[in-house]
């Protein structure tokens, strides 16, 4: 049983130990990751039975990759690379990157050389020592089996890069945990002059008003209506109990008891004047409908929806126009009559519709309403923290290039000795061939 | 049009001409390493970056814009950057025969900017961010780098299959060969010092990585002559790691920027739309290509094809997110 577990154990560890079974699992994840780009998230089921033939729109629900980042196959898929990461880091990368000082057969080292020197041997390896000081190596020395080696390093310290890196995703990884595991979000819309409570903070957050820019641009397509600003004057009541004012932009969100408010979308909610024999229906004018609401027109099967607000109305085809500014304001109105579409017009403002029977509505007034998303994220510092280390590993990975040089004196006849030297880098050998070129060069040309 | 809005022009058109001029005669130096072509082509690449900059930097002077914020001005910014970390590492690695390439794909890319000039609008209320300034410039510097990396990656290739070639194996054994070339050989060739302490022969080794290139280029073909006149295998291949070197830590640093400004912008660091997404596939690309670059058997004919795959996410994640699929990132309004 034990034996059976160390063995299971050891293939665990070689598997998730192997950086070309984290290559596979970057690649899955990859390939993953780029479903979601090509195949559109969290829609209607139907829209992907309209967008593709259905064996495919099928697969696409059943595989979930309709909500893929939330996937079975997306979070295990991240839960293999962290523990293949970890495996990784402890079996390979720390023995590997971190190796003790032995000596080598220097002429087994790709990257090596040999020269002989006049001098005894304590002369020569001064010499030696002094060339690799002075361009800042480490220098140590050990002695195995009688002869003495000197080992030079150079960013030493940078062998750690890795495990920086590693760490670095490591901490973003539990940031982004600890979101899903304690943070919330969530939408709201604001009508101007009206609040609503925020469910889970318990936060009252009026809107006095909402404003926005639009500049006219013309382009070489054409006119184009450019946005410019959005901007939601609010009044806050956060835990302490006392209202404040504060204005929300986009660019520049507001932040209520570590709840931060975003400017997310605007539009116009609409006031209908409902009357019946010329008389006003309180109950019916005074309600204030979102773009897509209806009502339903007592005692009979009429039913009458705001579709759409249409800012300006072109004068000539009385259709509406791109301007999105409120010049010439109507509403998209459809009647409905026992759930049958009766019909459906652009209604200018404060002209009235005869619905039959006595009933008349006329559009009144449009109010602004904005939307507001909202955010409380526990994990943001750490998931800063996770990525300032991620990069700063990267940089000394990428940049810092740890090499270490061996040096083998031994004396020959004739008062002269041969000086070995091999460079080991933890990237292989070819990166540090130039390099090593020149030390060479200058090393036997500072010795002559 | 203004007098400014016309030095804005002029200096596109020198810059697109500088790339085109210097494309041809930096091909041409490719195959015929006639040293002059060299001299010409180079200045070219310096005069057509400068002329970039210098046309980003009129139009942002003139309208009071940052250029960045819709595709040709990106899109010129990423022509601008390719041409520069590729100078850099031509005068670096003496690099120079790779220029044509990546000028022509500098030109094109401007060309195809230039049909996206709309002229000049403000910028919509999300991309009025002080983030604007740091976070486009370093996500499409990364593009350029990759774009570099990419154009290295296939001179290695020719000169890896080439050598296959040369060996007598027909095209498609050459190109379904797993293996890879840069466990390397290196010709040892030990010091012996004369009294005076000088080496003879030299005292590091030669590495010889296309030794079929190498005989036939003995023995007068010129193809093979011209094939060996390219930088090592081994050579190129730490030419292409230094490009992506650059690339990857900007495009993370781009990644993390950009996470900054949709918290800001639109509430949460991360909304998986497609262009962040795609992003971040990209990062795992180069994070595949850096991972296996630590592997010796790796290193070489893979990490190239990978290198070559990741430029065409990139080119997918700038180009093709845009076009296909609209999202919160989108440039238009
Ligand atoms: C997912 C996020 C990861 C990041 C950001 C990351 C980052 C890095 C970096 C920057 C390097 C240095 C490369 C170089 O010096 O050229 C590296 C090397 C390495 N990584 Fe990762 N890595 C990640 C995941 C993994 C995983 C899942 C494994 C598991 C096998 C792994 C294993 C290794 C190994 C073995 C090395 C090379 C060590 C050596 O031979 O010196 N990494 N990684």
């Amino acid at each position: 049983m034990v034996e059976r577990l160390d063995s299971y154990y050891t293939d665990f560890v070689r598997t998730f130990g192997n950086v070309l079974f984290a290559v596979s699992l970057f690649l899955v994840w990859g390939v993953l990751t780029m479903i979601g780009v090509i195949v559109d998230q969290g829609k209607d089921p139907s829209i992907y039975f309209g967008s593709y033939p259905a064996p495919i729109a099928r697969a696409i629900l059943r595989l979930n990759f309709d909500n893929i980042y939330h996937s079975p196959w997306y979070i295990g898929i991240i839960a293999l690379i962290l523990t293949s990461l970890t495996v990784c880091t402890f079996k390979r990368v720390i023995p590997a990157r971190l190796p003790p000082l032995r000596p080598v057969k220097i002429d087994k080292i790709p990257l090596h050389a040999s020269f002989e020197l006049a001098g005894d041997e304590r002369s020569v390896r001064e010499r030696v020592e002094a060339f690799f000081r002075a361009r800042g190596w480490q220098l140590r020395k050990r002695e195995f089996d009688g002869t003495e080696w000197t080992f030079a390093d150079k960013h030493n310290w940078a062998r750690r890069g890795v495990l920086v890196a590693h760490i670095g995703f490591v901490i973003i990884a539990a940031g982004t945990t600890l979101y899903w595991a304690r943070g919330f979000s969530g939408e709201t819309v604001v009508v101007t002059g009206q609040a609503v409570e925020i469910p889970q903070t318990k936060a009252i957050l009026r809107l006095d008003n909402f404003g926005y820019s639009i500049t006219p641009v013309l382009t070489k397509g054409g006119m184009v209506y450019q946005p410019t600003d959005y901007v939601s004057h609010v009044t806050v009541t956060g835990n302490d109990g006392v209202p404040k004012n504060m204005t929300v932009r986009v660019n520049h969100p507001i932040d209520v008891d570590q709840t931060l408010y975003y400017q997310a979308s605007y539009g116009f909610a609409m006031r209908f004047r409902v009357t019946h024999n010329g008389k006003d229906v309180p109950a019916l004018s005074q309600r204030v409908l979102m773009e897509g609401e209806n009502f339903d027109i007592p005692g009979t099967r009429l039913n009458v929806a705001y579709d759409r607000f249409v800012p300006t109305v072109d004068r000539q085809s009385g259709m509406p126009s791109a301007d999105p500014r409120v010049n010439d304001p109507a509403v998209i109105m459809t009647v409905s009559d026992g759930g049958a579409q009766a019909g459906s017009a652009i209604v200018p403002l404060h002209t009235w519709v005869d619905l039959g029977g006595g009933w008349k509505v006329v559009p009144s007034n449009y109010l602004l309403y904005s939307g507001f998303q909202y955010r409380y994220d526990p994990g943001v510092p750490l998931v800063g923290i996770g990525a300032l280390v991620l990069v700063c590993g990267l940089l000394i990975s990428f940049y810092f290039l740890p090499a270490r040089l061996y040096a083998r004196i031994d004396s020959t006849t004739g008062g002269r000795c041969t000086v070995g030297m091999a460079a080991t880098t933890v990237k292989g050998y070819d990166m540090f061939e130039t390099q090593f070129r020149g030390l060479v060069s200058e090393f036997s040309a500072e010795a002559s | 049009m203004n007098g400014h809005l016309q030095a804005d022009e002029l200096l596109m058109i020198v810059a697109i001409a500088c790339y085109i001029f210097g494309a041809l005669a930096l091909l041409v130096y490719f195959f015929s390493r006639e040293e002059w072509l060299r001299n010409l082509g180079a200045p070219l690449a310096i005069v057509g970056c400068a002329a970039q900059f210098a046309q980003l930097f009129v139009r942002w002077e003139l309208t009071g814009i940052w250029p960045l914020l819709n595709l040709y001005g990106s899109l010129s910014l990423f022509a601008a950057m390719s041409v520069l970390i590729f100078i850099i590492m031509a005068w670096r690695y003496k690099a120079w025969y790779a220029g044509g390439f990546v000028l022509a794909l500098a030109a094109i890319a401007l060309a195809y900017g230039v049909t996206w000039n709309e002229g000049t609008m403000p910028a919509v209320p999300s991309l009025q961010s002080y983030w604007a300034k740091i976070h486009v410039p370093i996500v499409v510097s990364s593009y350029a780098a990759f774009l570099v990396a990419f154009v290295f990656s296939v001179i290695y290739l020719i000169k890896y299959y080439a050598e296959d070639l040369f060996e007598g194996k027909g095209i498609l054994a050459a190109m379904s060969e797993r293996g890879t070339r840069l466990s390397p050989e290196y010709a040892v060739a030990s010091a012996a010092l004369a009294d005076a302490g000088l080496p003879t022969p030299p005292p590091y080794n030669i590495r010889q990585d296309t030794p079929a290139i190498d005989a036939a280029a003995a023995s007068g073909n010129s193809t093979a002559t011209w094939l060996q006149s390219l930088p090592s295998l081994a050579q190129l291949d730490v030419i292409v790691y230094r490009a992506v070197a650059i690339g990857l830590p900007l495009i993370s640093i781009g990644i993390i920027t950009g996470a900054a400004w949709a918290k800001e912008a639109w509430g949460a660091y991360w909304q998986w739309d497609p262009k962040e997404t795609a992003a971040l596939a990209t990062w795992i690309v180069y994070l595949a290509y850096m991972h296996l670059h630590t592997r010796n058997n790796w290193r070489g004919l893979r990490t190239n094809w990978v290198s070559v795959l990741g430029f065409a996410v990139v080119i997918f994640t700038y180009l093709g997110v845009n076009i296909w699929i609209s999202g919160l990132h989108s440039y238009k309004v």
